[in-house]
């Protein structure tokens, strides 16, 4: 390892702070800093939270500093590459795909919580997810618990009835777009051809990913990741999708009624409910299963974040209190934010609110949050392990030649290979 | 002049021209059109003027501390360039003025540096930023980039237009070297400092990846640092995205137009 | 005597000028570099690595990602570069006329897409390539397709729109350099050659361009590093895909950095692969520039 010797890099931070003349003085004690990504949602659901707990200890203040998803992942884990922690905030969001990655990369940057938290409270899967030998890490926050969103007028000109919708699989689905695209001339269903954000929907529904619970990989030899490639071809090739790139022209495709549903987490609902002009005129189902596959249900999971408290923390003992006093134990906070921000917690007790179990008119009257509640508890668990990332680069990377009717053993084999020799 | 083939040559040239001009415009325009529009209206892909421009205006300024991110912006912007383009031009006539094989050696060594991607430097240079205990400081923004390579190149490149015998003349007026550089180099030069600003003020103003890094509180962020928050989240307002794209601009836009001026004099007729 | 006295003073001057700079990048830039080199070295994930020697350099040889990602870095090079500085020049040349009317506005017109914030463009241009998007419907319109092009997901027509995309962000750009350097080139050159029959074109190409010889060689050097560099384009309009026919080297790394599990020093060897590319090719470009004071 190289270094400045320490007398160089004393005359260095001399002669800088000499210069300083801008420089911020040091935050004031008993603040908590939280970093996270979006303002309206999980930023927001942070202020209310501390709202709460600042009713108790009113001396204490909270920071929360909003950057964008890509942009904190690389500032968060190039500080912490770096080994100063200076400036790292008490408290951060980490999307539970990457949940492993960051614990085992940077062991010991983050506070183990097992000893703060009865996670028997928690969705079983969320936990999971943030425990790494024995300790868990995480506070969960929201559920990335999937439905298919739909709107139910235009479904309703081509004769689709939301019955049809419920318990279904996805070659039944398959045959809903093509009566769809027949009578009203919409394909059913956007699709971004650079996410494999479907494929790992369907692995999860049966309780399969591209690693087992070892963290071995499980692509070429798994009936589930078969099936899922060879549904995801038919869905492709059954003319009933439109392209679309980005998030801007995917979500645009929907609430623009180009397309009349899609599939996604459960924090979609509020982009979709953000067109007030539709209400009435949507309905969710839960996501269908794969066909002809063992432990294939129709609950799964995608995306989905949690809060992390980190060992350099200035402020560890009140960040931990706060969200153990709140997080872990406010049933009304969990309605307030249900109602105000759309987010569903996975904190379980948290069902048996008044918010929850109330209907809802935007998606015409049915009681969708229950529904999301209890398809959640259905979720399978699985191990996302830490190279997640580097599987679906090399799923994407084949989803052209999945698309245009690719010998589905021979695509499965590429996309094992590639996997196998990234993670070596 | 009144040559059919020059007339048609000039044809063809404002032809282009305004083909250019109109592919370089339009998609400033559709942002002005965007900022006039709600998120909604853009995300569903209308193209026309909306009534929203207002809100949305209003929207963006109460977003942030405007005041203090406005001048954390162009404090930044402004010092950095002028510092860079002294540290640089200096740099850049010393190499090309002075030359020894050894110094050769070190300029093509700048080259090298100057092509090892970033993300490769980011982590050790946050460390030493770290034991120089100047993380969330100015100067740990300005200090790495004062020393541009790129622009030090530029000003060597530049300078071999520039006429030695000018020097060689000051020399016999008895002037000193620094005193060379200061009253006949920069005045001579100017041109080529006009599109080093443009260039560096527009580097420094839109610089992102390392403030994002070195930079830890609000108090701090530059205006791109801020502009780039607002597209955070699962439903940005792509309205207020708008504006704020429109605003991250304009300042560089104004330099341009301004030096763009100094494009127009030859510079040895003003010297002779 | 006073030879020497002036050859001390010339070496005590060509120090002074490039000090400054050179304690700077000293303190900036070399303990960085060190750091990188020394990782470059290492194998293993995130902070837990140890020596591997020649490891890194091994993996390259056997990552078909990292060929793909080199090549397609190249073909950009290659297509995007020339195309750019020639455009860059041309608009260069035409807006230097005194006498063309509606400068100032052509001028900021082509420079404006460099300022066009990075936000704005990707949604722009998105929405330009959609399946729907202007670009279609212009295409259809004029009958010069029969079907939409899948822009974005077609391999070969997202390095299309990637090309189209850099050369539409960077040529205004390069026009700065070559507008500043067409006003150290002294006027009466052009006005005797014009008195002597010479035409516009060859005025062009035997006056103009090898007085902004070195100009033009720092534009390709800068545009050379610029594109093996390339990230911004990638990463906004096709986040490599589709089938990786638009991963780039800097995007590579930067999956390998921050968005895989990190192998920084993995990361660090492909860095320098950009390193050893830009010397061989500034080194061609120097000596096919032959860059050597008159």
């Amino acid at each position: 390892m190289i270094r400045i010797t320490s007398r160089w890099r004393n005359t260095l931070a001399v002669a800088l702070t000499g210069v300083s003349l801008f420089s911020v003085a040091a935050a004031s004690a008993a603040e908590i800093t939280v970093w996270c990504w979006d303002p309206n949602f999980n930023g927001a659901t942070m202020e209310e939270a501390f709202s709460r707990y600042k009713a108790i200890h009113p001396d204490d203040t909270i920071k929360v500093e909003i950057f964008e998803k890509a942009a904190m992942e690389q500032k968060l884990q190039a500080q912490l590459a770096s080994g100063a922690t200076d400036g790292l905030p008490d408290i951060v969001l980490i999307e539970d795909y990457r949940a492993q990655k960051y614990l085992q990369s940077f062991p010991s940057s983050f506070e183990p919580l097992t000893s703060h938290v009865d996670y028997s409270t928690f969705a079983p899967y969320k936990v999971e997810l943030a425990t790494l030998n024995g300790q868990t890490y995480s506070i969960p926050f929201d559920s990335g618990v999937t439905g298919y969103f739909y709107r139910s007028d235009l479904l309703a000109e081509a004769g689709i009835t939301p019955d049809q919708l419920n318990d279904i699989t996805w070659d039944q689905l398959i045959e809903i777009g093509k009566t769809v695209k027949e009578k009203t001339g919409l394909p059913l269903l956007p699709i971004d051809p650079t996410s494999s954000d479907w494929i790992r929907i369907m692995l999860q529904s049966a309780g399969s990913w591209y690693f087992d619970a070892d963290g071995n990989v499980t692509i070429k030899d798994n009936p589930v990741f078969k099936a899922a490639v060879e549904t995801y071809q038919r869905l492709m090739t059954a003319g009933i999708t439109t392209p679309v790139s980005g998030w801007t022209e995917y979500t645009g495709s929907f609430t623009s009624g180009k397309t009349p549903s899609t599939f996604s987490g459960v924090w979609m609902t509020a982009t979709i409910k953000a067109n007030a002009d539709q209400s009435g005129k949507w309905g969710v189902a839960p996501s269908p299963r794969l066909d002809g596959v063992e432990g294939a249900g129709n609950a799964s999971n995608l995306g989905g974040s949690s809060w992390y408290v980190l060992s350099s923390a200035p402020e560890k003992e009140k960040a931990i209190d706060f969200l153990t006093s709140i997080w872990a134990k406010d049933v009304d906070f969990y309605q307030k934010i249900l109602v105000n921000q759309g987010a569903l917690g996975t904190y379980l007790p948290a069902r048996e609110g008044e918010a929850f179990k109330a209907s809802d008119e935007f998606f015409g009257g049915e009681p969708v949050w229950q529904n999301f509640s209890t398809w959640l508890a259905a979720i399978p668990a699985v191990n996302y392990g830490i190279f997640t990332e580097e599987a679906d680069t090399a799923t994407v990377a084949q989803i052209p030649a999945i698309t245009s009717g690719g010998n589905v053993d021979e695509i499965i084999a590429a996309i094992d290979a590639q996997v196998r020799q990234q993670i070596q | 002049m009144s040559n059919p083939i020059a007339l048609i040559g000039r044809a063809g040239t404002y032809l282009l021209l305004s083909l250019a001009a109109f592919v370089s415009i339009f998609p400033f325009f559709w942002m002005v059109v965007g900022a006039s529009n709600t998120s909604a209206d853009i995300i569903r892909g209308k193209g026309t003027p909306g009534g929203a421009l207002w809100d949305n205006i209003v929207k963006f300024v109460n977003s942030f501390d405007m005041v203090r991110v406005l001048f954390n912006s162009f404090l930044l912007a402004g010092l950095g360039t002028v510092l860079t383009l002294l540290v640089a031009s200096m740099a850049g006539y010393g190499f090309e003025m002075f030359r020894s094989r050894f110094r050769e050696k070190v300029f093509g060594g700048l080259l090298l540096m100057l092509s090892i991607p970033f993300a490769a430097l980011m982590i050790p240079l946050f460390m030493l930023m770290a034991q120089l205990k100047i993380i969330n400081t100015y100067q740990a923004v300005l200090l790495p980039s004062i020393a541009s390579i790129f622009i030090i190149f530029y000003f060597r490149q530049a300078t071999k237009a520039f006429p030695s015998e000018l020097r060689d003349a000051a020399k016999i007026d008895g002037l000193k070297e620094w005193q060379i550089f200061l009253y006949v180099y920069m005045p001579v030069m100017r041109s080529t400092y006009a599109a080093a600003t443009i260039i560096v003020f527009m580097a420094n103003w839109n610089s992102y990846l390392w403030p994002l890094i070195v930079l830890q509180t609000n108090e701090m962020k530059t205006l791109t640092l801020a502009v780039a928050t607002l597209a955070a989240g699962y439903t940005p307002d792509f309205g207020v995205i708008m504006v704020g794209a429109i605003a991250a601009t304009l300042p560089t836009l104004i330099i341009f137009f301004l030096l763009q001026r100094r494009f127009v004099e030859g510079m040895l007729g003003a010297v002779k | 005597m006073a030879q020497s006295a002036l050859a001390r003073s010339e070496r005590i001057n060509g120090w002074l000028f490039v000090m400054p700079a050179l304690v700077l990048l000293g303190i900036f830039m070399v303990y960085p570099i060190l750091w990188s080199l020394w990782m470059s070295f290492q194998v293993g994930r995130g902070m837990n690595f140890s020596f591997g020697g020649t490891a890194n350099i091994m993996r390259l040889t056997q990552d078909p990602v990292f060929l793909r990602a080199l090549s397609n870095t190249m073909l950009f090079l290659a297509m995007q570069v020339p195309i750019m500085l020639v455009l860059a020049l041309f608009f260069a040349n035409a807006l230097n006329d005194s006498k063309l009317w509606g400068r100032g506005f052509f001028r900021t017109a082509i420079f404006l897409p460099c300022v066009t914030s990075l936000v704005a463009y990707s949604v722009i241009f998105k929405s330009i390539f959609a399946i729907d998007g202007i670009a279609n419907q212009t295409l259809l319109v004029l009958h010069l397709i029969e079907n939409p092009i899948n822009w974005l997901s077609d391999p070969f027509w997202a390095r299309v729109v990637v090309i189209t995309a850099i050369t539409w962000r960077w040529t205004g750009y390069n026009m700065i350099f070559y507008l500043a350097a067409m006003q150290n080139i002294d006027r009466s050159i052009y006005e005797a050659a014009r008195i002597d029959g010479v035409p516009a074109w060859a005025r062009f190409w035997f006056i103009t361009v090898p007085l902004l010889k070195p100009v033009i060689l720092f534009t390709s050097v800068i545009s050379t590093i610029g594109t093996l560099q390339l990230f911004d384009e990638v990463n906004l309009l096709t986040q490599g895909g589709p089938s990786d026919a638009t991963l780039t080297l800097s995007l590579y790394i930067y999956n390998l950095s921050f968005r895989f599990m990190p192998s920084f020093g993995y990361a660090a060897t492909v860095s320098y692969v950009i390193v050893i590319l830009v010397g061989i090719l500034s080194l061609i470009q120097f000596i096919v520039a032959k860059d050597r004071r008159a």
